[in-house]
């Protein structure tokens, strides 16, 4: 057998920590070999709160996908999110300065430089910066300008960033665990690798990861990523509205948010209601169906029109032509993508981590596109060819020198 | 009209339906034909050819230079541009009335673009801004219901109350077996229905009367949803019938709107017949589903004699402000003779009318309070001081109707919103709004 290379993806989510391992062939080809996951106790909207439970959860769900994979896991992937990170568009310039005017090698590495070259907060620091199109001469839509002639050479970047110090308090935690961490990655990036075929980048999609703490979006469009965002609103927050409505405790609320939730109003449900008599707490206590649907769904639907209302901004509305792809635990809510498809005007799905093999049971199910996405992500990363896999696979070079350190 | 019915009634509310939009324009021009007295009808549009069909209204064309009486084509900036370029002309329209209903179809372009900000001029001029709002079918297309559904929450967020009545209940309600024409007649009849009702209720003389201020302790600063419910009953029993047929309507959802409801005005007209054990019937069955609420109720005495006639206006509060107890209410039901002096002070129609009606009726009635109330002086008597006096007392009138206005105007919110988990975490700030706080709270949305 060749030999393959175990990459790990860890995501320590706001409602649990994930832990996936792959096995990565040398022709790039993933194959899902364990899983590990452990209720998340130490996290809120999506950034670490209490570390020291955090440590715990992290520790039982890498136990558990060791287990099952049967490796030790040395090193992981980590994702990373919150609302402190930010998703922009970057140009750099560069002049071709050889006698024959002939793009090289040099050439290029030097106009992406400039293009790193960002101007940031001074507490800011950057995540990803990831290559989208050349244009040489104003000539747009250069995929590869080596070997061409010109005089002056452009690219587009899209730069992730977010606050260094918060960012670092996962990888910290993580390496206190005696785990080194290879890459950090932006989880709605991870986990729209992990669902979006190459068409699916070409024609032009918008993912939409549902978190419990956060909601991640990314837009590919042309193969390459548009724009990227995080809001700091999930499912926590429809427990928490709900909770509130309903005047239950936040526990009951949660369930009845699995058991009863649907992401669009039921014009049935309001003569209806849910006995909670069986329950010690409040016995006796009856919930009206309507008002569980009503509060649910508007908080839902205000969360995909703040990121329509982003998108429209970013003028990138009309570029969706497949449509929008859902994923993370949200995405369960019944009817989330009736709802999506109304505030959206576009078609929508639930998104399956199609590009990649292994246990069944981790491809289909939405929560787990973005630990999936880390593995692809880091099977890109460790990739030792450079640039022969074609444009179409937007994650090109990561920038890991900015963590270079690591502790 | 206005001037005269003011001068007549001496200080009837001065009552203004503007029709925005094609469906607007529509629904005032049926008001205005079969509208009561005392009621001021005008039509703005910003496509001529909707205007052009409108003869008992007072038309305006919106937007003569941007699209040029042509329609927005449902494109909502483009009414509200043309609503700004006329923002003179609208002010001077709403200035002066007491109560104004802006009356438009939500969805298509100058509708939904235009009423929230005519409501806000409303607002501004110191009326009583009552949305009256249709919403298109679910079939008319996503954007055009998600259009409605944002005008709606504009309208809701500049008037103090909006009766809203949407298309789609009609289906509900009659079947989907409905002719498109039928079914819009009914929703046209609903409509027109909750305007008549409210202006009715306030211009008929009563019995027991239901007055402005009335209304206004109801509605005012509410920023919510209403309904207005219309029934008939006639024959024997025509009080239960009447009570049948208002929960049978769609608008009090077999009762669920009364449980919800924070304010209800009550008005029965039923003509000379019209007996306690009717009222009686009446109130009870309301105070049945809704039994913690404001009830105002009123009766008017002519009428039609043989059909009983119940008006409902149901207002649902949004928990922003405190309900102040009506105290109004019960003093004007003993001084049932004097109904118009129930009206409040504040809302005089101002002007050289309320003078002129001053110096008539001055005699006993409240407003001999006023400075100005003295009929001619006689050349001695008027001295420079005097007249000095006079002249100042008058200058200030106006100012301080405004200034008296100001102590009614909403309050903020004062109730805490709980953020639950997120108590203690970084809070989610998205273009000043708290998105840490639930979003039925924040849009106003009401659970009963």
């Amino acid at each position: 057998m060749s030999d393959t290379q175990i990459i790990v993806g860890l995501e320590i989510g706001t409602s649990k920590v994930c832990v996936a391992v792959g096995e990565v062939s040398d022709n790039q080809v993933v194959n899902i070999i364990g899983l590990g996951q452990s209720k998340s106790r130490g996290v809120r909207k999506g950034e670490i709160v209490d570390a020291s439970l955090v440590e715990e959860d992290v520790r039982n769900a890498i136990v558990e996908a060791e287990h099952m994979a049967d490796v030790e896991i040395r090193s992981v992937f980590l994702g990373v999110t919150g609302s402190h990170m930010r998703g922009f568009n970057n140009t750099g310039v560069h002049p071709v300065v050889s006698a024959d005017r002939e793009i090289t090698d040099t050439d290029i590495q030097d106009v992406i430089r400039n293009a790193k070259a960002i101007n940031l907060p001074s507490d800011h620091s950057v995540v990803h910066v990831i290559r989208q199109h050349f244009s040489v001469d104003g000539q747009d839509g250069v995929l590869n300008p080596e070997g061409m002639l010109g005089a002056k050479i452009e690219v587009d970047v899209h730069v992730v960033s977010g606050r260094y110090n918060r960012l670092q308090n996962p990888i910290r935690l993580v390496s206190g665990l005696h785990l080194e961490v290879d890459n950090i990655a932006f989880n709605g990036l991870a986990s729209s690798l992990a669902l979006l075929s190459t068409e699916q980048k070409e024609l032009g999609t918008l993912v939409i990861d549902l978190g419990a703490g956060t909601t991640e979006y990314a837009i590919y469009s042309a193969g390459v990523i548009k724009h990227t965002g995080v809001l700091a609103v999930g499912g926590d927050h429809v427990s928490n509205d709900l909770a509130y409505g309903l005047k239950v405790p936040l526990g009951r609320a949660e369930q009845l948010k699995i058991d009863h939730g649907s992401a669009i109003i039921d014009p049935e449900a309001n003569n209806r209601s849910v006995d909670l008599s069986s329950d010690s707490v409040i016995p006796g206590k009856k919930i009206n169906l309507g008002h569980l649907q009503m509060i649910m769904s508007m908080r839902l639907q205000e969360t995909f029109e703040l990121i329509a209302k982003d998108i429209e901004q970013a003028g990138l509305i009309d570029y969706l032509r497949a449509g929008v792809v859902l994923c993370g635990g949200g995405a369960r809510t019944p009817y989330i993508t009736r709802l999506a498809r109304d505030v959206f005007n576009l078609p929508s799905a639930i998104g399956r981590s199609s590009t990649v093999s292994g246990i069944k049971n981790a491809l289909d199910e939405p929560e787990f596109a973005t630990p999936v996405g880390l593995i692809k992500f880091g099977a890109f990363q460790s990739q030792t060819a450079p640039r022969r896999e074609g444009f179409g696979r937007a994650i090109r070079k990561q920038f890991a020198s900015l963590f270079g350190g690591k502790k | 009209m206005t001037d005269t019915s003011a001068k007549l009634s001496g200080g009837e509310p001065v009552i203004r339906l503007i029709g925005l939009g094609e469906t607007g324009v529509k629904l005032v021009e049926t008001l205005a034909m079969i509208g009561p007295e005392g009621v001021e009808s005008h039509t703005l549009d910003t496509d001529n050819r909707s205007l052009s069909r409108c003869h008992q209204s007072q038309t305006m064309l919106l937007g003569q230079a941007i699209p040029c009486g042509l329609g927005t084509g449902g494109d909502v900036a483009l009414a509200r541009a043309a609503v700004e370029s006329d923002r003179d002309r609208l002010a001077k329209l709403v200035e002066g009335a007491n109560l104004v209903f802006v009356i438009a179809g939500m969805g298509g372009g100058t509708g939904t673009g235009a009423a929230p900000l005519v409501a806000r001029l409303a607002k501004e001029a110191g009326a009583l801004v009552v949305g009256v709002a249709a919403t298109p079918f679910d079939c008319e297309g996503t954007r055009r219901c998600n259009q409605a559904t944002g005008g709606l929450r504009d309208l809701k967020q500049a008037s103090d109350v909006v009766f809203h009545f949407s298309n789609q209940d009609v289906v509900s309600m009659t079947g989907a077996e409905t002719s498109l024409n039928s079914a819009l007649d009914i929703a046209n009849r609903h409509l027109c229905e909750s305007v008549l009702g409210v202006s009715r209720m306030l211009l008929e003389p009563g019995l027991l009367n239901v007055s402005f201020g009335d209304l206004q302790s109801a509605v005012q600063g509410r920023q919510s949803l209403g309904s207005v419910v219309h029934v008939e009953g006639s024959g024997e029993g025509r009080a239960a019938a009447a009570v049948e047929n208002m929960l049978a309507h769609p608008a009090a959802r077999g009762g669920a709107a009364l449980q919800e409801a924070s304010a209800i005005l009550v008005h029965l007209s039923g003509g000379e017949q019209l007996s306690l054990a009717e009222m009686n019937t009446v109130t009870e069955a309301i105070k049945q589903h809704a039994s913690a609420v404001d009830l105002v109720v009123g009766a008017s005495g002519p009428g039609r004699d043989e059909a009983l006639q119940v008006t409902v206006v149901i207002a649902h509060q949004v928990k922003l402000t405190e309900v102040e107890p009506d105290l109004s209410a019960p003093i004007d039901s003993q001084s049932s003779e004097v109904a118009n002096v129930s009206f409040p002070e504040t809302f005089m129609p101002s002007g050289e009318t309320s003078y002129v009606g001053l110096g008539e009726d001055s005699g006993g009635s409240r407003r001999g309070g006023f400075a100005y109330t003295p009929p001619a002086p006689t050349a001695e008597a008027i001295t420079p001081e005097l007249k000095d006096s006079l002249l100042e007392a008058a200058a200030r009138q106006e100012p301080d109707r405004k200034k008296r206005k100001k102590i009614t105007q909403e309050m903020l919110p004062l109730e805490i919103v709980s953020k639950g988990r997120f108590e203690k975490s970084e809070p989610t700030i998205h273009k000043g709004e708290d998105l840490d706080q639930p979003t039925y709270i924040r849009r106003g949305m009401v659970l009963n």
